[in-house]
């Protein structure tokens, strides 16, 4: 059985020290910010290559197009902003002057989710994976931990077309050894377990092993637990494995519409499985500011919350189904 | 300038007109826009930009994205001409199904195109990513022309884009404003009412040109004047055109946005064309 830690570990921070080894590594890695580079934790990028790093001031729908044109050129622009922004303020930007020209432009979105916390709405990212995966050729990203997060960002460097790629700004729990390896598009399988599956993306990931392991403490049922660190192209294999079990319990730290619930059920579906099914996160509605272990509990998808998704699905009557 | 040039190019615009007329006699084309900025796009692609058509991806070309997305008709004439492909290649296959020619530009099946555009406030914040793309590569010769319409101004990144070309000293930039006064829903003055937009750009710190965007020895002028590409401040060109210019019938007529003409209608607007020329420079 896995153990996992406190969460601590901060996305953002690994991600944004991250910029500096892609920098070395590839000189036509380029830096985007608007006004939030050091939210976002690049400093040392914008540091250590001045040359390569634009900062276009609170102009989210210029950055875009900006890093476009940075891109038809050749260079491979990372661009950093906060989730609601760079998917809504730049909607039409990252669709129409990204995605239509297949460009490898790295959009990254910080305040995913409810992480925003205390910042309110405006600041949350709750739509974002479903604006991004409904637009064509647009990769979608999730990483639940710190050496996920690090992977994926690297695998994106040689990585070809759009990639958007959403970071919470809450502490995350270690969940992966040192030498794990990650691949875009390849779920990951945290915990084995046959009588049902969560699967879940970002910070979620952890509230959902923790409730696999009391699951398994207090009523003796494997649940597994799949990361689904992309969201799309979703893999499609461990849908299939995960609905199998019987059981799914999909949940993302976003709107229950268009997120990684959507994506889940859409397979599960296609697929014909017959199967139980719940999709966790925020019911469709607008919440007043409130810290986000306030909010992933009053939606039901922190450790409580998800194991009691888990076993009603997995306790109803057969009648029920 | 050379004496011929003006007369060469007044009469390479003259055949650009007729293409589009012609073309709009077959299919709906943005035609009013077409013709207002059709000179301004003639000096741009027949004497101004540095380009190969047989190497289109040559580094050291001029860039050029068509920020008002709708003109692509006539771009597509004067690339044709330009020798990018044959003329005939566009009235076969605009507005064909997979065909490379449309309503507006896209480069997924128009390797001439370098930004698929069409919705409005888009190529101008891109052709500052080129730009910008342009210096840290020290391309010190490569300039990036854009063209804009007026109603576009109202676009709020159109702003983004003009504050920032100047803060990163982008004066390999050319902005060309096709200033036509009309947009689709009307005159300009009636729907967001722009005022001085020459003195707009210059108070964001531009090289600011205010010209007639017809007249073709101004156009030639201010295009051989411009600082090198190395320079640090971009140019805006505010060019004054009609919108339908060249067609009695469809000069400042908001409703000639989008159109298609009758084969008489067709007739005419070639017979007043002819003989304008002819008014200026005698028999063709």
């Amino acid at each position: 059985m896995i153990k996992t830690e406190t969460p601590k570990d901060m996305l953002r921070d690994i991600v944004g020290n991250e910029m500096l080894a892609l920098g070395q590594k590839d000189e036509r890695v380029v830096v985007v910010n608007a006004d939030l580079m050091k939210t976002s934790r690049n400093q040392t990028f914008v540091k250590t290559y001045p040359n390569r790093s634009f900062n276009v001031g609170i102009a989210e729908a210029f950055m875009v197009s900006y890093a476009a044109g940075l891109a038809h050129e050749g260079f491979i622009p990372y661009v950093f902003s906060m989730a609601p922004f760079l998917s809504m303020r730049a909607c039409e930007q990252c669709r129409t002057d990204v995605a239509y020209g297949n460009l490898d432009v790295r959009l990254i979105g910080t305040y995913a989710g409810v992480s925003g916390g205390i910042s309110g709405a405006t600041h949350w990212g709750i739509e974002d994976v479903g604006i991004m995966r409904s637009i064509p050729g647009m990769t979608v990203i999730e990483p639940s931990d710190a050496r996920q997060a690090s992977g994926l960002l690297t695998a994106t460097l040689s990585y070809k077309g759009p990639v958007y790629m959403r970071i919470s700004v809450e502490p995350a729990a270690r969940l992966y050894q040192k030498n794990e390896s990650f691949e875009i598009g390849k779920a990951m399988v945290l915990k084995e377990g046959e009588d049902g599956a969560y699967i879940c993306s970002g910070a979620v990931v952890w509230h959902a092993v923790e409730a696999a392991v009391r699951i398994k403490e207090r009523y003796g049922y494997d649940v597994r637990v799949v990361d689904m660190h992309t969201i799309k192209p979703i893999d499609r294999e461990a849908v299939i494995a995960a609905a199998g079990t019987g059981a799914v319990v999909a949940a993302q730290d976003h709107n229950v519409e268009g997120g990684l619930g959507n994506a889940v059920a859409e397979i599960i579906a296609e697929e014909g499985i017959s199967c139980r099914f719940d999709n966790a996160g925020i019911s469709d509605c607008f919440e007043a500011m409130a810290h986000p272990g306030f909010l992933f509990h009053r939606f039901g998808y922190d450790t409580e919350g998800l194991e009691k998704r888990m076993l009603a699905r997995l306790m109803a009557p057969a009648s029920a189904e | 300038m050379h004496k011929n040039t003006v007369w060469e190019l007044e009469k390479a615009a003259l055949e650009i007109r007729k293409n589009l007329l012609e073309l709009c006699s077959r299919e709906v084309i943005h035609i009013g826009g077409d013709l207002s900025v059709a000179d301004i796009m003639t000096v741009l692609w027949q004497y101004q930009i540095h380009y190969d058509p047989k190497n289109c991806r040559d580094e050291n070309r001029d860039r050029f994205v068509l920020s008002k997305g709708h003109a692509s008709a006539v771009v597509s004439f004067n690339q044709a001409a330009a020798g990018c492909f044959d003329k005939k290649d566009v009235f076969r296959e605009y507005a064909r199904d997979n065909g490379r020619f449309s309503m507006h530009s896209c480069n997924l099946v128009n390797p001439y195109i370098e930004v698929s555009t069409g919705s409005l406030g888009h190529g101008f914040p891109v052709a500052c990513g080129i730009a910008q793309a342009l210096k840290m590569k020290e391309n010190r010769q490569s300039r990036v022309y854009v063209v804009m319409g007026d109603g576009e101004q109202s676009e709020g990144s159109i702003w983004e884009a003009a504050l920032n070309s100047v803060h990163f000293k982008l004066g390999n930039l050319v902005a060309i404003i096709d200033a036509n006064g009309l947009e689709a829903d009307g005159r300009i003055e009636d729907l967001t009412a722009l005022g001085d937009l020459a003195e707009k750009y210059r108070c964001f710190g531009w090289r600011v040109r205010e010209l007639d965007g017809h007249d073709m020895a101004a156009l030639v002028r201010e295009f051989d004047a411009l600082p090198g590409a190395d320079s640090e401040i971009p140019t805006v060109f505010v060019c004054h055109t009609i919108k339908g210019k060249g067609v009695p019938f469809m000069e400042n007529q908001s409703q000639w946005h989008t159109g298609k003409i009758t084969k008489k209608q067709k007739e005419t607007a070639f017979c007043e064309l002819n003989a304008a020329f002819r008014r200026k420079w005698g028999p063709v």
